[in-house]
């Protein structure tokens, strides 16, 4: 297996990641409170695909829509208990309820559907193909499009459309976008519903290759976490960017050293980046930090 | 004329009260403190759904005894505090303790003191060296388990080029440590060794190093998700190496993530493998669990199921308090449906492992080899 075998597998992984940590951000700059739930909604989107394809035996392609508006009403069902009864609070007591409903999603998820491990279907088909002596495994390359298509697809909403332009406002300062009659509260909700759609998208593309169980959002949550102030806290492009980042220490670096020493050089790499250059790698949109 | 009714009617009440006390006091009590949420939740669940089966199956023929569950979660706190909250009222005969090995090393001290056995499935090696006598052990540990593991791959598969993989955690590095120890002293020096983070997704890395040292056999020590991971992905690049894993692929959870053509020639040990059959009395068990809870038995709830007939024999031969129970298992030897189990005198009780492979058409390992009383006088 050679450099561009891995770097197939670390863009995979990265892009699935990205989708987490863009969810994370998105959530970030509309309340400016870390929403620590969010691994456990992609959690939750995935065991929503593995119910779903129990219905509905189809490609997961199909399920994809279904899954993001799903996860979308449980998006502002976690705003409406974790978020908005402490909307005036300091934002440690938003950090604190989302870790609460974290546990209780997890939890959930644990009576609902057991602690065994589960596969959600594949986006459009499983097998591998072979590519210039690569083996790429469909999913893999499924996930690498549905989740650009997904990025591109939010962008065009933040930057192109005047629903995004209020969304973005809402993310600077609520009061002056208060003030302009935009209603913030809705703004809020509807990022709380993108971001556990985000999130949902990328519980169905990565249940299926690497499986889920109801613990696995402890590890999506601390992987967004740390894309997100690597790239820079508060930037989508550096949340995208630092989610590859990490895939490709788990991945190119992994491959070069050892397991153990390629996670102590990310986490050394975000100590470095935090003393270095605390904006991020691609500066910082808000100067809050919970 | 109201009082003359009111107190006899009191009187009578009080008594009520007193006799469902006492008989309360009486019928014998076995907690059972297991994580059924967290990271050990699939085995904690297996381990559960054993005790209560055994324990179910004894009320249905009006044996005296009482039991609860207790959710133990991750951290040892919560397993103290589950102990110290079950042992205050009522008369218990013996703990069904968690999987958990972190946890059953803080319950250690609480069972000596309140003189209270602890009967779990844990793994953990120390539990049974630290001269404590009020714990046993029901599933086959590392030193046992390890030797059949390692023993498969060189006496059987005649494979002396080992790569191991194992998990990072307490569980993993102790197999690790045991099947180096082993493969050593069969002639078979591994040539490539790396710990996996659970959290880890592509193993492609580990893959690639793994086969650059030209191994004639990967052999896993790893929870099950990590298994079924790196089984898939081995399988995808092509290697088609045999891969002999540790209990967790014996588990029909994680076969049943995996393609049965992705299963040919994955081996695993284990202590048993409930749904592969084998006698009258397992395809039994294996009918009732699946009637009960829907899911497939594995080894640990088996192991769990075993240990919980063996306290309820004691308790029929009389043993009701803690220290006759401690002595009752500690003396006797019980034939459970996956093995005889008998102390070593440190509280191991299980000595026996199997290997189990899958034969690429069917989730449903066979048992290919069994190892009994390994490590032990006979």
């Amino acid at each position: 297996m050679d450099f561009l075998q891995l770097a197939v597998n670390a863009l995979a992984l990265g892009a699935a990641y990205a989708l987490v940590a863009l969810g994370f951000v998105l959530i970030l700059n509309a309340t400016a409170a870390v929403n620590f739930a969010q691994g456990d909604l992609v959690a939750a989107g995935g065991f929503l695909a593995v119910a779903l394809a129990g219905i509905l035996p189809v490609p997961g392609l199909l399920l994809l829509p279904l899954v993001a508006v799903l996860m979308a009403a449980v998006g502002l069902a976690v705003c409406a208990v974790a978020y908005w009864p402490l909307r005036d609070r300091p934002p440690v007591a938003v950090f604190i309820s989302t870790i609460a409903l974290g546990i209780i999603l997890q939890n959930g998820l644990n009576g609902l559907f057991g602690a065994e491990p589960r596969a959600a279907p594949p986006l459009s088909g499983s097998g591998h193909l072979e590519i210039g002596g690569l083996v790429v495994a469909r999913q893999s390359l499924a996930i690498m499009v549905v989740a650009a298509l997904l990025i591109v697809g939010l962008r065009s909403l933040l930057w192109h459309t005047q629903l995004g332009r209020r969304l973005r406002a809402t993310g600077q300062d609520r009061e002056v976008a208060a003030a302009l009659g935009i209603p913030v509260g809705a703004m809020v909700a509807l990022t709380f519903a993108l971001a556990a759609a985000l999130a949902g998208a990328a519980g169905l593309l990565l249940a299926n290759q690497f499986f889920i169980t109801p613990t696995h959002g402890t590890d999506f949550i601390v992987k967004a976490y740390i894309a997100v102030v690597i790239g820079g806290w508060g930037r989508v492009g550096g949340a995208l960017a630092g989610a590859m980042l990490v895939a490709l220490f788990e991945t190119v670096v992994a491959a070069l050293a050892d397991y153990a020493v390629a996670t102590g050089l990310l986490y050394g790499a975000l100590l470095a980046i935090l003393v270095l250059r605390p904006q991020g790698l691609f500066g910082e949109a808000e100067g809050r930090r919970a | 004329m109201y009082r003359s009714f009111a107190i006899p009617a009191a009187a009578a009440l009080s008594a009520l009260v007193l006799l469902a006390g006492a008989a309360r006091a009486e019928t014998p009590h076995i907690p059972i403190l297991v994580p059924v949420t967290g990271f050990l939740s699939l085995e904690g669940t297996s381990q559960r759904n054993g005790a209560v089966m055994a324990l179910e199956q004894a009320i249905a023929a009006k044996s005296r005894v009482s039991y609860e569950i207790s959710d133990t979660a991750t951290s040892p706190e919560v397993a103290v505090n589950a102990m110290e909250r079950a042992l205050r009222e009522v008369h218990t005969a013996a703990v069904v303790g968690p999987i958990l090995g972190t946890q059953m090393l803080a319950m250690l001290p609480l069972a000596e003191e309140y003189e209270v056995p602890l009967v779990t499935i844990s793994g953990t090696a120390r539990l049974t060296e630290m001269g404590n006598p009020w714990i046993f052990r029901f599933f086959p540990g590392d030193a046992v388990t390890k030797v059949a593991h390692a023993r498969y791959v060189v006496e059987e598969l005649g494979r002396t080029r080992p790569a191991i993989l194992y998990q990072t955690t307490a569980y993993g590095q102790s197999g690790r440590g045991h099947l180096e120890t082993v493969f050593r002293s069969l002639g078979a020096e591994p040539v490539y060794e790396e710990g996996l983070d659970v959290s880890i997704k592509d193993m492609t890395p580990v893959l690639a190093k793994a086969m650059a040292a030209h191994p004639d056999v990967l052999v896993l020590h790893l929870h099950s998700t990590s298994t079924a991971l790196l089984v898939r992905q081995a399988r995808a690049h092509g290697i088609d190496l045999p891969i002999v894993a540790g209990s967790a692929m014996h588990q029909p959870a994680t076969a049943a993530i995996l393609e049965s053509a992705e299963l040919k020639d994955v081996c695993a040990e284990t202590g048993s493998s409930p749904i592969s059959g084998g006698s009258p009395g397992l395809e039994r068990f294996t009918a009732a669990y699946r009637a009960a809870f829907g899911s497939e038995p594995d080894a640990f709830a088996l192991a769990q199921y075993d240990a919980t007939r063996m306290v309820l024999a004691a308790l029929e031969d009389g043993a009701t308090s803690g220290t006759a129970m401690r002595d009752w298992l500690a003396s006797h030897a019980f034939d459970g449906l996956a093995m005889t189990y008998r102390s070593d005198g440190t509280g191991n009780m299980a000595h026996d492992a199997v290997i189990v492979c899958y034969d690429g058409k069917s989730r449903v390992p066979q048992v290919v080899k069994r190892y009994e009383s390994v490590g032990l006088a006979r």
